[in-house]
């Protein structure tokens, strides 16, 4: 199944790089001074909004859509963020948008599920280059947008170099792993799964320590999730996915079927990953 | 991109952020200790930042030999800077010929600018140019946050000369060898041992009484640590805590924390426990001994569970 989003998602950011909005990333401009701010702030929403999900109008998600995040980040690089659908609203949703509104790439990732309630409750890992506004938007099978907001204080997640030496972290790109907190499914038995590709997933904006040139952006751009054969949900990406991109998600069924995780990078370089999801114990 | 040399805020920057350039009213500093025949330290205090401490939080000083002086970091800002420049001028007519900065931190750096036109040359690590001009201008806007008026004038000084691995300076009968480490605080982390008097100073690769800081590499500390107590050192002056304390006991602490961290994070990550639980699972014991911890323990658990999770 061909998971190229490319095409779109650079359409999508291209508007976006054109309105003189987008100041140059980095630092220099990461404080705001709240309230004061706050106009400005709706207005880029309004702007990403619009170049997000057209002329679409989006309602106040309430209870459906719940969006948590550290209100002050203690890695900007690495921010955990979790996205939780009500039980109500889970079936209905068909994808959800993240944006970290400030970012230079606001689109962060798009989730779409590849059955009823697979985007239940979900976590990543984003960057965070100065103090924003992160939104999700979840999007239902009869076309509704419901939207949330949630403030994070973090600055400088951009260009933060990775963690470690380069050289080591493009070795291992690839690798991949799975934890099953709680253990394998059940059936009617939710259970949280995290995934994570090993992968620099660099920015475009980050400098070589030796060189101090700006190190390409390489970064994962799609995953695809499946369970047992089905297609639990896919993962649109982009580089405000910090580096390994690591996802969280729920899942229900029979144990002992195999997770299928297969990543493709901006490269196109196609990673893939499987394991059995054994009974419990 | 930004700019090579370190950012400074100026007065007219200031005056555009509508900043009142009178001082705020600064508490009384602390005097300058001698904590071994011509090596002074003025103590910094276990706080974060402010317009009452003005950033002086690190422990700063110099070395005196019998013909200059080496100020081994600045301070944390131009009037913490200027706090120490006057203590110089207390004991010596001796010029300054080195201002050693031993890591990027603003705490240790933004005093700089109080040494600008003292001809000194300014010494760091390999890699302390980069790491100044990827966080000086956030560096600094972070500071004016905190301390208002009385950050104008602050900055670092771009190094003048660099250590990749090892230099040593001649006081005037007096040697003073400076080693550069690899990641373990920081990634630009520079110790200065004063020969005569068997003095180690640490920075920050050793923190007392306050909550250490990691943002270099934890496994990399560990190691540093264990180089350091190789070293031929009778005390240490410590980035953070007393202005001297016995070598090598002086490290017991900061390792036991250090230990707890590494083990308590490859804990956590065999349980399956996220990057978000993890800092309120992790370590929080040991994390109670120390000043601040609610501020930094949280970040140390981040920047571990980081560095261990694909080791």
């Amino acid at each position: 199944m061909p998971l190229a989003l490319r095409r779109r998602s650079a359409l999508l950011i291209a508007p976006l790089l054109a309105t003189p909005l987008l100041a140059p990333p980095g630092l220099a401009r990461a404080q705001g001074i709240e309230p004061a701010e706050a106009p400005r702030r709706a207005e880029r929403w309004r702007d990403l909004k619009q170049a997000i999900l057209g002329n679409r109008p989006t309602l106040p998600a309430g209870a459906a859509l719940e969006l948590t995040a550290p209100a002050r980040a203690q890695d900007a690089a690495l921010v955990p963020i979790a996205i939780a659908l009500s039980a109500e609203a889970a079936p209905a949703v068909r994808a959800i948008y993240l944006t970290v509104d400030e970012n230079p790439l606001p689109l962060a990732a798009v989730f779409r599920a590849g059955r009823p309630g697979a985007l239940r409750a979900l976590t990543a890992r984003i960057r965070v280059d100065a103090y924003t506004n992160l939104h999700a938007v979840a999007e239902t099978s009869d076309g509704r947008l419901l939207e949330t907001t949630r403030f994070v204080k973090a600055a400088g997640g951009c260009s933060a170099p990775i963690a470690g030496d380069l050289e080591a972290a493009r070795q291992r790109m690839g690798r991949m792993r799975m934890t099953l907190p709680e253990g394998p499914p059940a059936p009617g038995r939710a259970v949280p799964v995290q995934v994570a590709v090993s992968h620099p997933n660099t920015s475009g904006l980050q400098i070589d320590q030796l060189t101090r040139l700006s190190i390409p952006a390489e970064y994962v751009r799609a995953l695809r999730i499946t369970y047992a054969g089905a297609e639990l949900l896919r993962i649109e990406s982009e580089i405000s996915i910090a580096e390994n991109p690591t996802f969280g998600f729920t899942l229900d069924g029979e144990p002992g079927g195999e997770l299928r995780v297969v990543a493709l990078d901006n490269r196109d370089r196609r990673f893939e990953g499987h394991w059995t999801l054994g009974a419990a114990g | 991109m930004a700019a090579r040399r370190p950012a400074r805020l100026t007065r007219r920057q200031g005056l555009r952020l509508g900043l009142a350039l009178p001082l705020v009213a600064a508490r009384p500093a602390a005097p300058v200790v001698e904590v071994a025949d011509g090596v002074f330290v003025l103590p910094g205090v276990d706080e974060e930042a402010s317009a009452e401490n003005l950033d002086a939080i690190a422990n700063t000083g110099f070395i005196l030999g019998a013909e200059a002086v080496a100020v081994v970091d600045p301070g944390g800002s131009l009037a913490h800077g200027q706090r120490l420049r006057a203590a110089v001028a207390a004991v010596t007519r001796r010029p300054i010929r080195h201002l050693i900065l031993t890591h990027a931190h603003p705490d240790h750096v933004m005093g700089a600018a109080a040494f600008a036109e003292c001809g000194a040359e300014v010494i760091g690590h390999a890699r302390l140019p980069l790491a100044l001009a990827q966080r000086g201008p956030y560096d600094l806007r972070m500071l004016e946050r905190a301390m208002g008026a009385a950050a104008v004038g602050s900055g670092a000084l771009a190094p003048t000369r660099l250590v990749q691995d090892r230099l040593s300076l001649d006081l005037g009968g007096r040697e003073v060898l400076l080693q550069a480490h690899p990641p373990a605080h920081t990634d630009q982390d520079l110790t200065v041992l004063d020969a005569a008097t068997r003095s180690l100073w640490t920075g920050d690769l050793l923190f007392i009484d306050r909550i250490p800081a990691l943002e270099g590499s934890l496994l990399g500390w560990l190691a540093v640590l264990e180089r350091l107590r190789a070293m031929p050192a009778a005390r240490a002056v410590p980035g953070h805590g007393p202005p001297a304390a016995v070598w090598l006991e002086a490290a017991e602490a900061l390792t036991r924390y250090l230990v707890a961290l590494r083990d308590g994070t490859r804990a956590a990550l065999r349980a399956g426990i996220g990057i978000a639980e993890a800092p309120g699972r992790v370590a929080v014991a040991e994390s109670r001994a120390w000043r601040l911890a609610e501020a930094y323990h949280g970040r140390n658990v981040t920047a571990a569970y980081r560095e261990l999770e694909w080791e």
